[in-house]
């Protein structure tokens, strides 16, 4: 946990999910999972492979709608918003097989990110009236602060998305999600595919994201060095059940979670 | 081989860099400029200036397909519907078929006095654009949440039903013994666009006719390319790149993906209203399923996507078909000692276009600007990533 | 497979509902919606009656289900020929997730083949019984040959090097073959309609059933139908290379693993595929009496909504759909015209489409994306 903050008194949960159950026909994905993500923290969703946690991402986005249970969006139910209100709510998402948009290049990806936020519509777009024109040069700006932010440099700004290589390509997803200005952060697995000096870069810069934009960012992860490293709080699913939550190094211990890992660790 | 292109493209791009920035503008302006001239460079009633005009009227609905298939990446099989809606506006708003109505707004001083709808022709586009746009999410509603290819399915099912529609439209009956459509037989005596000062075009100078479809091609392409690199066409192309990310950043699915269809259809309609004048007949044999492949095959060996393909495309194929195969080439097997006419075969021709064309080059002629940026990046990339190993400082160039 | 939620706006209003609607329809839902048209005539019969010729100048109506009958007889066999183009369909579509464009021209193709062989061995209005089977059975045989062959031409010439381009790019080179075959047909018979000889006397009655006639023509469409559905489906079960068919159809690159030849696989699908398009086009060719260009796009659409309608991807299903269609058609033309069949069918068409994609028998397909 981070060694230098004390966590606030009991924060406000930017995000509670209530009971939610999936079931695909016969298969139970997410089994009454309810917990809840602390404002302004940065919290780990682990779990062996195959425990649900990608999909119970995708119902916290609105890809899938939960089959029971309920998800609350500080006051507001989004159980069954589509996923672009929900983006227009404040959550943004990136995914574990990164995906960009790749016939367009990394600052028109991240200017997609930003479309939630725009208001040029059908006519705006025809005439370009000066707000518009205004907005569009606005956007771009700040997707190129926003790729600058995440690390990346001029000559790959306009370069087709497809053509980055891979570490690029997980940053630009994170300032394309970025640029929707959300209020929390679902990364899926941002440190796949990544050496220890990446995660461990990665890691700081989750805590800079938190603080610099005041986010709060929910991660699943299978790197444990990370978990432990950048999570205040870890919730552990196995068989779509939530079997164990608190913080890392308590559900590092947990029995329940050693057993359902069968010693399989990452560290 | 492909060092050859490899070194075609460096020649390219080694010109492109010599050129002063504002060269694609100046080479768009001086087509204008040409484009506007144009007529006074052929006879004014001849085969060619007939062809260009249906070329042109070709290449704005390879424009409105184009926003559909290349933009939004919806597979519309059926466009020809769109051209019989904007057809049949004309027949409706602008002619003696609605016999018990007497509306006339902006016509002729003949037309003035003739039963029926008559409007201006401008009004007419207008009408013929909401219309189907209106047709356009309407047809696009049940595709929303299918695949590629059944999407292709249900809009081709869509077009032919229009079809049955249009012919069997001559026994629906709208009201005091009117009827929907004319069928096969055609809505005859369509008034010809009217402009005070200009007066109503004839059918011996076809040099008018031109500058209206050139002017309505002019404007279709403004706003292609306004939309293109707007809010919107970034949704488009998000939504055809990978439709659950797009959603997951705030593109509304089934807003966006209407309005492609309706932008679309109203280009399609727009084109259909000057068709339906200029040929001076509606009927339904004019709407053939054919005829959506055909739109479809400009856009396709144009560029998917380009909108400069689009307009190629069109203008290639409305001259291929209108003017190539009927009034050039047509001989060309006799002479080789086959019995028939070329004509007969231009269905084959387009098949084989479409053949050679996927498998040699399925981007097309010109390219969508994006998808050419990466053929030039080609090899800068194909250096990169084999530079790259997985892991490693994970930073850009 | 990702569905996405609904909530409040204009649209909303309309796809709520709809897909509200779509969760109940279900298998049950589908098969009432197509059962609506055949038991509503079926009652207007029995108590409206229908006109059934005239006698001594008054109209007669007739009270009974011998039309509704008709209609099935005639629905039936026309099924027959559309399931066996059906099944081409959904066999391609079942392995490389490829709408074959060009099969129903491939049917057309069988057609004029059949009616050339006839030509060439001499099959005419006076051949005797023993050699008019004999004849046609060879032609048969011969006709399969060839739009097996020209089935697997166009898979090795368009799709094989479109394998891995988008799904776009295989579907319009398909087109672009229909329009190549049409225009063959087109060169080679014109572009009329040509009758040909009624060689088996397709319309004569060979027995009654309730009093409607069952013609020689249904007997031939079923005759040639059933067995060579038994012969594929014997093939796909029993067989090493059906069941390398059915492993390529559910996953191809793990059937490559286990040592599926995956190219010969897809080759032998389009064979088989093509062979009973061949089929159909000999039967078309008796019972209608008549061949055209144009006739293969218009039996593609119908065949592939049969497709469609049984479930993509299964044979059974492939069999089923074209019935159904065949009933339907029958119906709409003998009630409603002619001039609005094709409209019914792909009302039809649509409707499934929008409501159950998986047709009757299929699985739950990916939807988007």
């Amino acid at each position: 946990m981070s060694a230098t903050e004390t966590p606030a008194p009991p924060a406000v949960a930017i995000m509670r999910a209530e009971h939610v159950t999936k079931q695909f026909g016969g298969l139970v994905a997410v089994n009454e999972v309810s917990f809840d993500v602390p404002q302004h923290s940065i919290v780990s969703l682990i779990g062996p492979n195959g425990a649900g946690k990608t999909t119970l991402f995708n119902i916290l986005t609105g890809l899938y709608r939960p089959t029971e249970g309920r998800i609350l969006l500080g006051e507001r139910d989004i159980t069954h918003a589509r996923p672009d209100q929900i983006t227009k709510h404040g959550v943004a998402r990136t995914f574990q097989n990164i995906r960009l948009f790749g016939a367009m290049t990394a600052v028109e990806n991240v200017m997609v990110g930003h479309h939630a936020r725009m208001r040029a519509g059908l006519f705006g777009s025809i005439f370009r009236p000066p707000w518009v024109r205004r907005e569009e040069r606005e956007t771009r700006e700040r997707a190129r602060e926003l790729l600058a932010y995440v690390g990346l440099r001029e000559p790959v700004f306009e370069r087709l998305a497809a053509q980055l290589p891979y570490g690029d390509q997980r940053r630009v997803e994170i300032a394309r999600a970025l640029a929707s200005e959300p209020r929390m952060l679902l990364l899926d697995e941002p440190t796949a595919g990544m050496n220890p000096q990446e995660s461990q870069a990665l890691t700081e810069f989750m805590r800079a994201m938190r603080d610099d934009l005041k986010l709060t960012i929910l991660l699943i992860e299978h790197d444990m060095k990370v978990v432990m490293g950048v999570s205040e709080r870890v919730t552990v699913l196995d068989y779509g059940r939530k079997i164990a939550e608190g913080e890392p190094a308590v559900v590092r211990a947990d029995p329940a979670v050693i057993e359902a890992y069968l010693g399989k660790q990452d560290s | 081989m492909s060092e050859l292109r490899a070194q075609l493209l460096e020649w390219r791009a080694a010109v492109t860099r010599r050129l002063p920035p504002w060269w694609s503008r100046g080479l768009a302006g001086l087509l204008i400029v040409f484009g506007i001239i144009l007529p006074f460079l052929f006879p004014s009633s001849g085969g060619f200036l007939n062809a260009t005009i249906i070329a042109v009227a070709y290449a704005v609905m390879s424009l409105g397909l184009n926003v559909v298939v290349g933009f939004a990446g919806l597979l519309d099989l059926g466009y020809v519907a769109f051209y019989a809606l904007g057809a049949y506006s004309l027949g409706w708003f602008g002619s003696g078929f609605f016999f018990k109505a007497q509306v006339h707004v902006g016509v002729s001083p003949v037309a003035s006095t003739l039963p029926g709808i008559h409007l201006n022709f401008v009004l007419i586009l207008i009408a013929a654009a909401l219309i189907c746009a209106g047709a356009g999410a309407v047809i696009g509603l049940p595709t929303l949440r299918l695949r590629g290819d059944y999407i292709a399915i249900v809009t081709l099912a869509f077009g032919e039903i229009i079809g049955v529609l249009a012919v069997n439209g001559q026994s629906i009956h709208v009201g005091s013994g009117m009827t929907l459509t004319a069928g096969n037989l055609g809505i005859s005596a369509v008034d010809s666009p009217y402009f005070p000062g200009i007066g109503s075009f004839g059918l011996l100078d076809l040099r008018p006719w031109y500058w209206l479809i050139f002017a309505v091609l002019l404007i279709v392409l403004f706003v292609n390319l306004r939309l293109r690199d707007s809010r919107l066409g970034r949704a488009w192309v998000a939504l055809r790149e990978d439709e659950v990310a797009a959603v997951s950043m705030g593109i509304p699915l089934v807003k966006t993906k209407l309005l492609a269809y309706a932008i679309g259809a109203a280009f399609g309609g727009m084109s259909g209203a000057f068709f339906g004048t200029y040929y001076t007949v509606v009927n339904a044999a004019q709407f053939q399923f054919g005829f959506s492949i055909f739109i479809l095959a400009m856009v396709i060996i144009g560029g998917l996507g380009s909108i400069w393909g689009a307009v190629v495309g069109g203008l290639a194929l409305g001259y291929i078909n209108n003017y190539l195969i009927p009034d050039v080439l047509n001989n060309i097997p006799s002479k080789l000692g086959f019995n028939f006419q070329l004509t007969a075969v231009e269905f084959g021709i387009f098949g084989f276009l479409l053949v050679i064309m996927m498998v040699l080059r399925p981007q097309g002629l010109i390219p969508e600007r994006r998808r050419q940026l990466e053929l030039t990046a080609e090899i800068a990339a194909a250096d990169a990533q084999l530079a790259e190993v997985p892991g490693i400082a994970g930073g850009g160039t | 497979m990702e569905t996405t939620t609904i909530s409040a706006s204009p649209v909303a209003a309309i796809t709520r509902p709809l897909a509200a609607v779509r969760r109940s329809v279900g298998r049950w839902g589908l098969i009432a919606a197509l059962a609506a048209l055949p038991i509503y005539y079926g009652i207007t019969d029995l108590t409206n009656g229908y006109p059934a010729g005239v006698v001594a100048g008054h109209a007669v109506i007739h009270h009974d289900l011998s039309k509704l009958g008709f209609n099935f007889a005639e629905g039936l066999s026309n099924g027959a020929i559309w399931a066996l183009i059906a099944i081409g369909y959904t066999l391609v579509y079942g392995i490389i997730e490829l709408i074959n464009f060009a099969h129903g021209d491939v049917f057309m193709i069988g057609s004029f083949t059949a009616v050339g062989l006839w030509g060439t061995l001499g099959l005419g209005l006076t051949t005797g019984a023993l050699g008019l089977v004999g004849g046609l059975l060879v032609t048969l045989v011969i006709t399969m040959i060839v739009t097996g062959s020209l089935n697997v031409l166009i898979e090795r010439v368009a799709y094989r090097p479109l394998r891995g381009a988008p799904k776009l790019a295989a579907l319009i080179t398909a087109v672009g073959f229909s329009f190549i075959l049409q225009n063959v047909g087109l060169l080679w018979r014109g572009g009329s309609p040509q009758s040909v000889n009624d060689l088996i006397r397709s319309q004569q009655p060979v027995f009654t059933i309730g009093g409607v006639p069952i013609l020689r023509g249904y007997i031939l469409a079923l005759a040639v139908m059933i067995p060579l559905v038994f012969a594929l489906t014997w093939f796909i079960n029993q067989t090493r290379a059906g069941r390398a068919m059915r492993a390529t159809a559910q996953d191809p690159e793990a059937a490559r693993l286990m040592g599926v030849n995956v190219n010969a696989t897809i080759s032998l699908t389009f064979l088989l595929g093509g062979m009973l398009a061949g089929a159909a086009g000999l039967v078309y060719a008796l019972y209608e009496t008549n061949v055209w260009y144009f006739q293969g796009f218009k039996a593609g659409l119908i065949a592939f909504t049969a497709a469609v309608m049984g479930g993509i991807g299964n044979v059974r299903g492939a069999v089923l759909g074209g019935l159904i269609i065949g009933v339907i058609q029958s119906l709409a033309d003998s009630r409603l015209g002619p001039q609005w069949t094709e409209a019914v069918v792909f009302g039809y068409l649509i409707a499934i489409m929008v409501l159950r994609p998986r047709g009757l028998l299929g699985e739950e397909t990916r939807e988007a994306g």
